[in-house]
């Protein structure tokens, strides 16, 4: 990323014994400049932050950190069927984007019988999260970008790395995140093609970790329909829940630190959009008989206020 | 399918039908669904289930002594990076 600084070129010095003063404040400015300069580099990088994968985001263009405190040990990861920005902070993907069309559903519906997770060898070892930091922690390696989203050999195998992962409470990435992903599925398929980015929040002053990686609170998916040119997210607590929370995309960008479709006009941000209720895997599969105790199982609530309280109260401290 | 040994390492994912199993070295977690249809693919998946679970047993049964309930390393509790 961060291009080389060169020394910028020498200042006139006149020579030593004369207008000592001017040569001080010159030695300085001398001394700033390559601080301008890199400073300058850095606000040019925030408000278009380059993607190696624009073919996975929305208006080609990828989320932008926001938050000073998320950038630091920051990497982008581009695979064949998604992207990530990995945080050697947390050792987990930021988040997890992929353009999902009706396409790769029906493709992806045919997966192949063995994977495998695995380390991310792209990542400094430092930074990454290896399979024993998982190991008897109790928690899931939930997928960000699921691997039953993507459409052949290669791109599925490449969602099993751990780039991509976050720990998952079991019931959760089994119950209404499954449920979440499945209607993402369902609604490119109705709609031919729509953007999503997946990703963690770690919301609070404290936070639990397991091995080297930090557990979320919470894990988000922004969808953006391109058809209705518009956007929301879904938003559940990593527990035992089987509720959900549908907020708008400026919300969330709030709430994560993260500027989620820096593409797209701010009108979509903040309009939101109504999301498809998380489908049960029975529901998903079954046609019609199970339908009404399927449609019951994830209840929808808002407690994004609750949410955005809590982070209120956390940068008060 | 023939390489899979449950509880022999953290990164195996196989599937029979819809079912994803995941192997760990503690555990072993089935996902999803399967349809055991009554025809020659029924079979072949139940018997493939069967295997797999027979798998399971042995490993388990092999183990002296079989704790009553699996260790978890404590999960450990640090300031926020991002707050």
């Amino acid at each position: 990323m961060g291009g080389e600084i060169r020394n910028p070129s020498a200042m006139p010095v006149p020579p030593s014994g004369t207008l000592a003063p001017f040569k001080a404040i010159s030695r300085f400015l001398h001394m700033l400049r390559p601080l301008v300069f890199s400073l300058a580099l850095l606000a040019s990088a925030s408000v278009l932050a380059d993607t190696a994968c624009p073919q996975h985001f929305a208006a080609g263009q990828r989320p932008v950190v926001t938050s000073p405190k998320l950038q630091p040990r920051t990497q982008e990861v581009c695979f064949k069927a998604y992207a990530v920005l990995h945080s050697g902070l947390t050792h987990t993907p930021l988040y997890s984007a992929e353009h999902l069309t009706r396409q790769n559903v029906k493709s992806a519906s045919k997966l192949s019988r063995k994977d495998s997770f695995h380390a991310e060898d792209a990542l400094p070892k430092s930074d990454r999260a290896e399979l024993s930091d998982y190991e008897k922690s109790g928690y899931d390696r939930g997928h960000m970008a699921p691997n039953a989203d993507f459409a052949n050999r290669k791109a599925q195998a490449e969602s099993f790395s751990l780039a991509n992962m976050v720990p998952q409470v079991h019931e959760n990435n089994a119950g209404v995140w499954a449920g979440i992903e499945g209607a993402a599925r369902q609604l490119a398929t109705t709609e031919g093609d729509i953007y999503v980015i997946s990703g963690p929040a770690f919301i609070g002053s404290n936070i639990k970790r397991v091995g080297n990686v930090m557990v979320p609170t919470h894990v988000w998916k922004v969808i953006y329909s391109p058809a209705q040119q518009r956007a929301a997210a879904y938003l559940v607590t990593n527990d035992d829940t089987r509720d959900y929370a549908v907020v708008t995309v400026s919300k969330l960008e709030k709430m994560v630190g993260l500027s989620l479709l820096p593409g797209l006009p701010q009108n979509v941000r903040d309009a939101g959009m109504t999301l498809p209720k998380p489908v049960s895997r029975q529901g998903w599969q079954g046609k019609g008989k199970s339908k009404s105790k399927a449609e019951d199982e994830f209840t929808l609530r808002d407690f994004a206020t609750m949410v955005m309280d809590a982070i209120l109260r956390a940068s008060k401290k | 399918m023939t390489h899979f040994k449950p509880y022999a390492n953290e990164s195996d994912v196989i599937r029979i039908g819809g079912l994803e199993i995941e192997n760990r070295t503690d555990r072993l977690s089935l996902t999803g669904d399967v349809v055991l249809t009554r025809d020659q693919a029924g079979l072949a998946l139940a018997k493939e289930l069967k295997a797999l679970l027979d798998q399971v047993v042995s490993a388990l049964e092999a183990e002296q002594p079989l704790p009553k309930k699996v260790t978890l390393k404590p999960v450990q509790t640090v300031k926020n990076p991002f707050s």
